[in-house]
């Protein structure tokens, strides 16, 4: 019998003109996102492979002496991401260029294409179109599944029958997931078409999965709004006022919770200026500068007499430690802001959805933070390369420390000044996390959603069995 | 006739479920977002006047003209809460000096950029968003709904014109959705009037008058919009389908297509060229005033002089020789006018940059402006200020500023001539320093040496303490103005089409209803 319903209920929301319109409406954002999806990632692998090749003959220009390395700055760049199709994570806006030797690294710097005149939305991904344009889909098809039948009459006659409540309440839904499920399956079908035929990205088998969980995922979410569509629908006796609640509900979570976002971050949640943080380096430096003498005589001095080179360097080092404790600490409290914001306005599913993506695509602030780490790892095996080069090495001091000047680095032989093998030079490469983590990032809020979905289905299931067909 | 049929329509509105809940809807936003919004402003103004202070007090430190490098600062502007605009993401300040000339920039002081995930917020969010849906919810119905409930072919029996049951139910409609937007601001001013620190000029009151008026104008052309709807379908589901789905591609769909359509049409420069280009041209500008330069200052006496830490992180010379006094001030002036020459370079590609940002901003707001969301949006931001022009006025300020503190450091060190220029050192501390120097010189023993280079160093350090500061009292003060006209000017355009909206949408209405077929089923 339930099939019965859910078939019914598909052909007649097939044949209505809120299907096709939304059909249509779907299907060309997906089209659209594809395509500009396919313009940007083109634009934004050349400059990045650019950049990136860049980086790479400069590193090559810097291994004639190992020390060199020591002193060499990178530059390395946000590496454009094939499943940013699905979810882009707002990356237009947020760091891109990272710069770091050894020892040191610089606040991550927005230097993209982007243009901070234009108001920052999101790309045309998937996301987008999911959580905002086919939840509002969703709700147009269920606001009246319910009261609508009442209205008509029909309800009363199906409960003439032998057919119970609950296999009625569950063809409706069905009914309405697959109606809402065809233009959202035809739209990323064309999306995923359009980059395949372009060949811009490679999506291996990893990537698959990944756009597989973020497909289920978009179902959870659409169920969600399905659920509440029914549920409403089934709390009034008129379509028009369901429509009405169900539009400012809709209203309420998808677009004004998710604004409330960073003004939630600043109160809940306040960092210091980044000027201040940069007075608290200078200041820490300072004080280590006062007093060089508690390393050991000499010590911060080169080219004079009294050079103490272990002594220098246990000074530089204090330096470094310095100036690296309070910077982490700095890019932590940024990354934390940005998730509070979050955290506090997941009452919303859709920030729920946008975070549970980004986790499953490998974007967003999450992986400028992972960047940030395999950034510092990255650091300890350059380091851990150079004094292993630097053993093999008998005239050198093995001091490595970041060197004040070039004129350390060349004079006082503490580190080899050989040449090495630019091939063996270890090179920083961004990894993106396997399904498993990228899951296990997202289990919290694939859980709220599925509990969002159980709270709708219960409120469902109570109000129309209460509900008084007549 | 007309009057009765408004005065009937605006009674039934009022009595119905979705008037309460959107009026009630409006005014608890208005309620939550305007304190939150006041509470940030008055955070941004608190920054605001301890910069300034803090400006003012380094700038009554300044001992040597060549140090006057102040930092301008925009006053936050109070209207930021009914439009955010550009106000967050914009620099709020800019440095006169030589090195640089005043240039729109990005924000980079105190923001957060993870912070960029999250929309921005303010009052216009509610009439934009809520509002707006409000409006279509009132109107889809109109005259679908009157001809499913048989009451259209009613009053159409009579000798009543079509037109004037059209303009009736307009009146009506605009009346009980002015009551909502009324209210929601008559709570949001008295909010705002009795917040502390929040002091609303006459200027501002005539803003927040013509915003009022804008958001009438958008009411109107949105209910235009949905009576259209409601005229071309005979059934009330499918006139709120048609406006829903107008309704969610107005606010959602065209906002942020055109501006990934911008993106992508007008694709731009990449910042690594741009800042390539400069460090090119500066090289170039090196290579070409280098030479001159030395030719200028070779063969100059030289002596010695010892610096002292000026204002604003920058040092001056604290104490000099007299035979020293030219080749500074050759240095000086020829380097002044070299970071000049190399400020005008950089502002040059860094413009050219900025046009390349506009343009495509500018395809974006054209695109856009299909939506009356839109539209009215612009002319929020157009009102409040909060737009790129009212940013642009500020940076015209500050460089015509930059030109003011110019010309007063020429007039005061006779066109960058005199020592003051440079130094602080008087005629009788240059003898001085040159004797005490010469004493250390002179000095027979290394015991002696080192007694008098101590007492030197020391009368180093307390005479340039000792120095006194310019004071400053005469140098202009920094001061700009953004009118209320300009505003008005620049929202003109988009006032401008949302009256083209209503007019347009109006006629096409009246004609959709003039051929409805008014029977029921």
């Amino acid at each position: 019998m339930i099939r019965n319903i859910i078939g019914k209920e598909i052909l007649n929301n097939l044949l209505s003109l809120r299907f096709i319109l939304s059909l249509l409406l779907i299907i060309s954002l997906f089209a659209t996102g594809g395509f500009m999806f396919v313009g940007k990632h083109w634009q934004e692998s050349n400059d990045y492979w650019r950049d990136t090749n860049r980086n790479l003959s400069s590193l090559r220009e810097h291994t004639n002496h190992l020390y060199e390395l020591v002193t060499f700055r990178q530059v390395v760049w946000r590496r454009p991401k094939p499943l940013s199709i699905c979810a882009e994570g707002f990356e237009n806006t947020l760091p891109d260029r990272f710069s770091f030797d050894p020892f040191t690294w610089d606040l991550p710097e927005v230097r993209s294409r982007s243009n901070f005149l234009l108001p920052h939305f999101s790309d045309i991904d998937w996301v987008f179109t999911i959580s905002l344009i086919v939840s509002f889909v969703a709700l147009l098809l269920t606001y009246d599944s319910i009261c609508g039948e009442k209205l008509s009459g029909t309800l009363r006659l199906m409960l003439a029958g032998s057919i119970p409540r609950h296999k009625i309440l569950l063809g409706k839904y069905f009914g309405a997931m697959l109606t809402v499920g065809i233009p959202l399956l035809i739209g990323l079908l064309i999306s995923l078409i359009i980059v395949v035929f372009y060949r811009v990205v490679e999506i291996d088998t990893g990537q698959c999965f990944k756009i597989l969980a973020i497909v289920l995922l978009s179902l959870l979410y659409i169920s969600i709004f399905v659920l509440s569509g029914i549920f409403i629908s089934s709390r009034s006796h008129k379509s028009a006022s369901s429509m009405v609640v169900l539009l400012l509900v809709w209203v309420g979570l998808v677009i004004l919770i998710p604004s409330f976002g960073r003004i939630i971050a600043g109160t809940f949640n306040k960092i210091p200026a980044r000027v201040d943080m940069e007075s608290r380096v200078t200041e820490a430096i300072k004080q280590i500068r006062e007093n060089p003498d508690k390393f050991g005589k000499g010590a911060g001095s080169y080219h004079s007499h009294e050079d103490n080179p272990p002594a220098t360097a246990k000074y530089y080092d204090a330096q470094v430690d310095a100036r690296n404790a309070i910077m982490d600490e700095y890019l932590q409290q940024m990354v934390d802001q940005a998730k509070t914001g979050r955290y506090y306005t997941c009452i919303s599913p859709a920030i729920i959805y946008q975070r549970a993506s980004e986790a499953i695509a490998g974007v967003g602030v999450h992986r400028i933070a992972d960047l940030c780490q395999q950034i510092k790892r990255y650091q300890e095996n350059l380091k851990e390369y150079i004094r292993s080069k630097d053993a093999e090495d008998s005239d050198s001091l093995h001091l490595l420390f970041q060197f004040p000047s070039d004129w350390v680095a060349e004079n006082w032989h503490a580190i080899s000044d050989k040449q090495v093998d630019f091939d063996n030079v270890p090179k920083f490469q961004e990894r993106d996390l396997a399904l498993g983590q990228s899951l296990k990032l997202a289990i919290w809020d694939i859980g709220l959603l599925a509990l969002f979905n159980l709270v709708f289905f219960t409120a469902s299931f109570v109000s129309f069995l209460r509900y008084d067909v007549r | 006739m007309i009057f009765k049929i408004a005065k009937t329509e605006l009674l039934l509105n009022i009595m119905t479920f979705k008037f309460a809940v959107g009026t009630i809807v409006c005014v608890v936003l208005m309620a939550v977002f305007m304190p939150v919004l006041v509470n940030d402003y008055q955070q941004r103004l608190n920054d605001y006047n301890r910069n300034v202070i803090a400006n003012d007090a380094i700038l009554r430190s300044v001992k040597v003209y060549k140090n006057i490098t102040p930092t301008v600062y925009r006053r936050p502007s109070v209207l930021s809460v009914f439009s955010e605009g550009l106000e967050k993401r914009l620099g709020n300040s800019t440095k006169i000096e030589y090195e640089s000339v005043p240039q729109i920039n990005m924000a980079i002081t105190a923001d957060n950029p993870f912070l960029s995930i999250f929309p921005s917020l303010d009052v216009s969010l509610i009439f934009k968003i809520v509002l707006s849906l409000l409006v279509l919810l009132f109107a889809y119905d109109v005259i679908s709904g009157e001809r499913e409930q048989g009451t259209l072919k009613l009053i159409m029996s009579s000798s009543l014109p079509r037109y004037h049951f059209l303009l009736g139910k307009i009146i009506a409609g605009l009346i009980t959705l002015a009551l909502p937007v009324t209210i929601a601001f008559i709570i949001g001013l008295l909010i705002l009037e009795f917040s502390p620190m929040v002091d609303l000029t006459g200027s501002d009151w005539a803003r927040i008058g013509l915003i009022y008026i804008g958001s009438l104008v958008f009411i109107s052309a949105m209910y235009n919009v949905g009576l259209l709807f409601s005229a071309l379908a005979k059934e009330s589901a499918v006139s709120l389908m048609l406006a829903l789905l107008f309704w969610v591609v107005s606010v959602i769909v065209i906002p942020n297509a055109s501006v990934r359509f911008a993106a992508h049409i007008r694709s731009l420069q990449s910042r690594v060229k741009i800042e390539s280009e400069i460090e090119s041209s500066i090289e170039n500008l090196k290579e070409i005033e280098g030479p001159k330069v030395r030719q200028q200052i070779v063969g100059l006496t030289r002596g010695g002089a010892s610096m002292g830490k000026g204002a604003f992180g920058r040092i001056y010379v604290g104490l000099i020789d007299r035979s020293e006094v030219e080749f500074r001030m050759k240095m000086y002036t020829l380097g002044d006018y070299f970071s000049i020459k190399c400020a005008d370079k950089t502002w040059e590609i860094e413009n050219g940059y900025l046009n390349d940002l506009l343009r495509q901003k500018e395809l974006a707001e054209n695109v856009s402006r299909i939506s009356p969301i839109s539209l009215y949006g612009n002319v929020m931001s157009a009102i409040s200020g909060s737009d790129f022009a009212g940013f642009q006025s500020f940076i015209d300020g500050a460089k015509t500023y930059r030109n003011q503190v110019f010309e007063y450091i020429r007039t005061k060190t006779d066109n960058l001539t005199s020592p003051s220029y440079f130094t602080a050192c008087t005629e009788e501390e240059m003898r001085e320093y040159e004797e005490r120097r010469n004493k250390v010189n002179n000095a027979l023993d290394e015991a002696e040496k080192k007694k008098a280079w101590e007492a030197f160093v020391k009368w180093v350090k307390d005479t340039i303490a000792r120095q006194p500061a310019l004071g400053l009292h005469d140098l202009p003060r920094f001061n700009y103005q953004s009118s209320v006209l300009s505003g008005l000017r620049r929202a003109a355009l988009d006032l401008g089409l949302l009256m083209f909206i209503n007019v347009l949408f109006l006629a096409l209405s009246f004609i959709a209803f003039v051929r409805y077929d008014v029977r029921s089923n």
